[in-house]
């Protein structure tokens, strides 16, 4: 109890030093316990599910001569090809449509609610709820067995139907063409699933309605949107299922010609954490980048750890003199071990309910930035043994060689204040500490730097189009639609504020990877498949896309003109793409079609993927984004004038829009939240390494009060005076650069390698970092320097 | 070389005011050894420090070779200080983290002088005190006496015209006292000027004069040569 007192008498004694540590920690553990946080409930993605080590979902690789393609999905008939060769493993088909329409069918009236499902939108066999498992509030997973039936979450029941209750037997429509009745009501799913399930339709009910779904028995026809997952039984060894795969692969795929696929099986606990595979939740997230905010975690708390040591130690010679009359009555080593341990236990207590209260306050924002839904608490048992965890280390880390130094001191020399600065510890470990600090900041500050000026190329990046003012409407065109198109298109025209306005199957950057075998010139099939993207002759224009060879396509219903790109052009091993224009092409069944035209190359994607070679065609089928390229005034008013005469032409579609713009940037989400989170934690890095220095910088000018009296008496000037700490501190941090360098370029490189389109990293952010340092570090130690160095040597010499 | 007259110099805290010097007049030739005597809190620290143009006086003139210095601000101070006095203390005053010969050097780094001819000047005053076998070690490694002739070394490293002894032997036994007090007289008969403040009835005696002080007064003067 004794031990408490001096502890709590020495936290008060030294207020400044208590601060800087106390603080410190907090500060280093909160951001850690928050880190933590969201490491743990990304890591909790799909584990609440009672097969999750048991579930498989099937997945293609792609491989061609020039790279590979991963799909995690299978063509449809592999759907009853893989039940008839595993019939012993349950397997379930899951299909997913996006911004499907889904109208509510009331019973008096013609006209019902209308609402676009973005997401949830999905058909499964039965047999899906058998590997998945889902509470059942009505209906049971046999209802799915039959063709126009549906099942609603709780949810999406409540959304259509006001009352979850009454919607079992109510009838939806389906895009404006499939009645469905509900039959079933799930449980809403857990927000760490990556199955955003919301209404699921029977398969019988997209197979009924093939053309409308895309179904089709096409060997040929992969979409990611159409997944098998296999539920493997204990004794069946994932490997035994890989090999036999290998071997149906070469049948499944025997047509392929251009590349060589094969399928397996990936376990549901990569599902949220492989991006070469992707899942229906709205983002997988790498592994690496969970070690790497988990190690930023873990270095917060070492810069803190630092701190605590170094100060300890330095703050050991004043308390040499209680340590001598101790030993001198009686306590052993190891009894003082154990008193400054526990007061180091203390310290890091207080510490740990500040960080708590810290977390807590941050925990808002941090669930913002990493866009988590759920309700996050700190106080469940798994943070408790974390922060146990955390508490025990740190006070071993940060109070063992303090404790170990001060129950060290010899009573004697304690006794008659022989005991300084120089005799305690060795300087070389507080300097390599100081070191180490400085050297994780600054691999902190190189990576924010990187990443925030990639996420600038990114955003600013010149796309090859123009992406201001184009305002983007989503519909799935059906035949009723198409039918309407022209007289539609007509009317946008009318609008004032409306400049052009173009029908095509995506716009120009988009998620879309629609592609196919094809041939050029009459030849044999390249060894490289082509990607899609259908438009109307106003494509181009509306766009802002530039022809550099030829023209473009002119207005047709189907692809009788073919327009493709720089990229195409050269991955043909033409040099002049003027020598392409005439020239003719096929892709996919249809026939021979000439080259009108080359495109100057854009970005078919996001800035992360390649450019790819691409062709384009009129083909009114494929048509459901709306184009639509605005003038720059009024557009409040213009924008109310689309949507009056969207309601007019297409009164039974819902009207979705949005600005291209937003769109694209959407595409950087994560990386952004990333961004952003690495630049808070760097400044928390720098904030504890900050206080670090200076507390020692304030210990140093303590400790060297004599030294600075002499050196001014001899006549050293206050700029002596200063630069004897500016040195110091100076060869440490460029000690640090040399090893916070390196580490950064390879971490940073690494990160840089998942965009096709990335900024070099060039010297100039490593000077930037490491003037940052330098000043960051000359404002704390010259303030406290400046101070010591004014004080009139007569003062610092009277003190003997 | 030193010409005080009417020197004043008092010390306010909140509660009392302290008269450390009271129209204190004295005057030092080129080339005397004088030695400053009287009780505790009589002003001789205070008149060190100032004539060592460590500290400035109130009132008063003080002439440092015919220059009027007493208003002298803190750089014109250091800059005097450091062409012409050394100083050595009590307590020897040695930096515990730089060696003997960086001790030594310290002065010669100030002036500038560049490092060849720092380390012959050093090394020269170092084999004059008898201490260049003990050049790389630090002073904590060193006897009382073996510092106190490194702190004199460092005193007239830079040949100055003004050494300034603060209770030089204080902290000495005799017999290393009395080497010490031998090595002040040589550099005296060499031409140095020294003042010295002491207790020490004993050190005063080698001096050719010496100054009692009570109250920041001079209350007689002994010529002894």
């Amino acid at each position: 109890m004794t031990y408490f007192k001096t502890a709590w008498r020495n936290i008060t004694k030294r207020k400044a030093y208590s601060f800087i540590n106390i603080g410190g920690l907090a500060v280093g553990i909160a951001a850690c316990l928050l880190l933590f946080t969201v490491v743990r409930y990304e890591l909790s993605y799909d584990s609440f599910e009672p097969n999750y080590k048991h579930i498989y979902r099937v997945v293609t690789q792609d491989d061609f001569a020039d790279g590979v393609d991963y799909t995690p999905g299978i063509p449809f008939p592999a759907h009853d090809a893989v039940k008839l060769a595993f019939p012993g493993i349950t397997t379930g088909a899951l299909f997913a449509g996006y911004g499907r329409q889904v109208t509510v069918v009331e019973s008096n009236t013609a006209a019902g609610k209308k609402f676009i499902e973005e997401t949830g939108f999905f058909f499964c066999d039965p047999q899906f709820f058998q590997v998945f498992h889902h509470n059942w509030l009505a209906g049971s997973p046999d209802v799915l067995s039959q063709p126009n039936t549906t099942v609603l979450t709780q949810k999406m029941a409540v959304k259509y139907f006001g009352d979850w209750k009454n919607a079992v037997g109510r009838f939806l429509m389906l895009d404006n063409d499939v009645t469905v009745k509900v039959e079933g009501i799930i449980q809403d799913s857990p927000l760490n699933s990556d199955f955003p399930l919301g209404i699921i339709s029977s398969l019988e009910t997209a197979k009924a309605n093939a053309s409308t779904y895309g179904y089709t028995s096409d060997w040929g026809n992969t979409t990611s949107n159409f997944q098998l997952y296999m539920l493997l039984p204990d004794h069946v060894p994932v490997a035994k299922i890989n090999a036999q795969f290998e071997h149906l692969s070469r049948v499944y795929y025997k047509d392929e010609k251009t590349s060589k696929k094969i399928s397996f099986l990936q376990p549901l606990s990569e599902l949220h954490f492989d991006n070469r595979f992707g899942n229906f939740g709205d983002h997988t997230i790498n592994r690496s980048t969970l070690w790497t905010l988990s190690l930023i975690g873990v270095f917060i708390v070492i810069m803190a750890c630092i701190n605590f040591i170094n100060l300890s130690t330095a703050q050991a010679v004043g308390r040499s003199k209680e340590i001598g009359i101790r030993k001198v009555l009686g306590s052993d080593r190891l009894q003082l071990l154990g008193q400054v341990m526990g007061e180091t236990f203390f310290i890091v207590f207080i510490a740990l309910v500040l960080a708590i209260f810290v977390a807590a306050l941050g925990m808002p924002y941090i669930k913002h930035i990493a866009s988590i839904q759920e309700r996050l608490s700190l106080l469940n048992w798994q943070t408790m043994y974390f922060m146990l965890g955390l508490i025990v280390v740190v006070t071993l880390f940060a109070g063992l060689y303090p404790a170990l130094i001060l129950s060290g001191f010899k009573p004697v020399l304690a006794l008659k204040n022989k005991i300084t600065s120089a005799t305690v510890g060795k300087t070389s470990l507080r300097k390599g500490l100081v070191v180490t600090q400085f050297a994780i900041s600054q691999v902190l500050i190189i990576g924010t730097i990187v990443a925030i000026s990639q996420m600038n190329y990114v955003h600013d990046a010149d796309l090859g189009f123009n992406k201001e003012a184009l305002f983007i409407i989503n519909a799935n065109a059906d035949s009723v639609m198409q039918s309407r198109q022209g007289a539609f298109k007509q009317k946008l025209l009318q609008i004032p504020g409306v400049q052009s306005v173009s029908f095509s199957s995506d716009v120009p950057s988009s998620d879309n990877n629609w592609s196919g075998n094809f041939g050029f010139d009459h030849k044999p099939d390249e060894k490289f498949n082509i990607f899609r993207k259908a438009g109307d002759e106003d494509y181009f224009k509306t766009y802002g896309l530039k022809i550099v060879a030829g023209r473009g396509f002119t207005k047709s219903d189907t692809a009788n003109e073919i327009v493709i790109n720089e990229t195409l052009v050269r991955k043909l091993g033409i040099k002049n793409p003027n020598d392409v224009v005439g020239k003719e092409i096929r892709s996919g069944r249809s026939g021979w079609k000439t080259i009108v035209g080359v495109v100057k190359d854009f970005n078919t994607n996001s800035l992360r993927e390649e450019l790819k070679p691409l062709m384009l065609f009129a083909r009114k089928d494929r048509y459901s984004v709306t184009g639509v390229k605005l003038r720059s005034a009024n557009i409040s008013k213009t924008q109310a004038a689309i949507e009056t005469a969207w309601n007019q032409y297409f009164p039974e579609y819902a009207y979705t829009s949005s600005y291209m713009d937003e769109n694209i940037a959407r595409f950087y989400q994560q990386e952004d939240q990333l961004s952003l989170l690495y630049k808070i934690f760097a400044g928390i890095a720098i904030f504890i390494s900050c206080l670090g220095l200076y507390g020692l910088v304030s210990f140093m000018s303590l400790q060297r009060t004599k030294e600075i009296g002499i050196r001014k008496v001899l006549g050293g000037t206050i700029g002596h005076i200063l630069w004897i700490f500016g040195k110091e501190f100076f060869i440490l941090l460029l000690v640090a650069f040399l090893i916070a360098a390196p580490v950064a370029w390879w971490i940073m490189n690494n990160w840089l390698q998942d965009f096709q389109f990335r900024i070099p990293i060039s010297p100039w952010i490593f000077i930037l970092s490491i003037l940052i340092s330098i000043v960051v570090a000359a404002f704390t130690v010259g303030y406290r320097s400046i101070r010591a160095a004014i004080v009139n040597p007569i003062k610092s010499l009277r003190n003997e | 070389m030193i010409k005080i007259a009417e020197l004043e110099k008092i010390y306010r805290t909140e509660e009392v005011e302290t008269v450390a010097l009271n129209k204190l007049s004295f005057e030092v030739k080129e080339g005397e050894f004088v030695a400053v005597m009287g009780p505790s809190g009589c002003g001789k620290s205070t008149l060190l420090n100032i004539v060592g143009l460590l500290d400035d006086p109130d009132k008063g003139s003080f002439l440092f070779n015919g220059i009027e210095v007493a208003d002298f601000n803190e750089r014109k101070r250091a800059d005097l200080r450091k062409r012409n006095i050394g100083f050595v203390f009590q307590s020897f005053n040695l930096i515990d983290e730089l060696t003997v010969f960086e001790n030594v050097e310290l002065p010669l780094i100030y002036l500038g002088v560049k490092a060849p001819e720092r380390k012959k000047r050093v090394e020269a005053v170092l084999d004059k005190m008898q201490i260049m076998h003990r050049r790389n070690h630090y002073p904590q490694q060193l006897s009382g006496g073996q510092q106190q002739r490194v702190a004199v070394a460092r005193a007239v490293v830079n040949k100055p015209k003004l050494i300034l002894a603060d209770e030089p032997t204080g902290n000495l036994d005799s017999s290393n006292g009395n080497e010490v007090m031998q090595l002040l007289t040589d550099l005296n008969e060499q031409g140095t000027t020294i003042i010295m403040v002491t207790h020490s009835e004993h050190d005063a005696r080698y001096s050719h004069r010496i100054i009692r002080m009570l109250d920041g007064q001079t209350v007689t003067e002994n010529i002894l040569v």
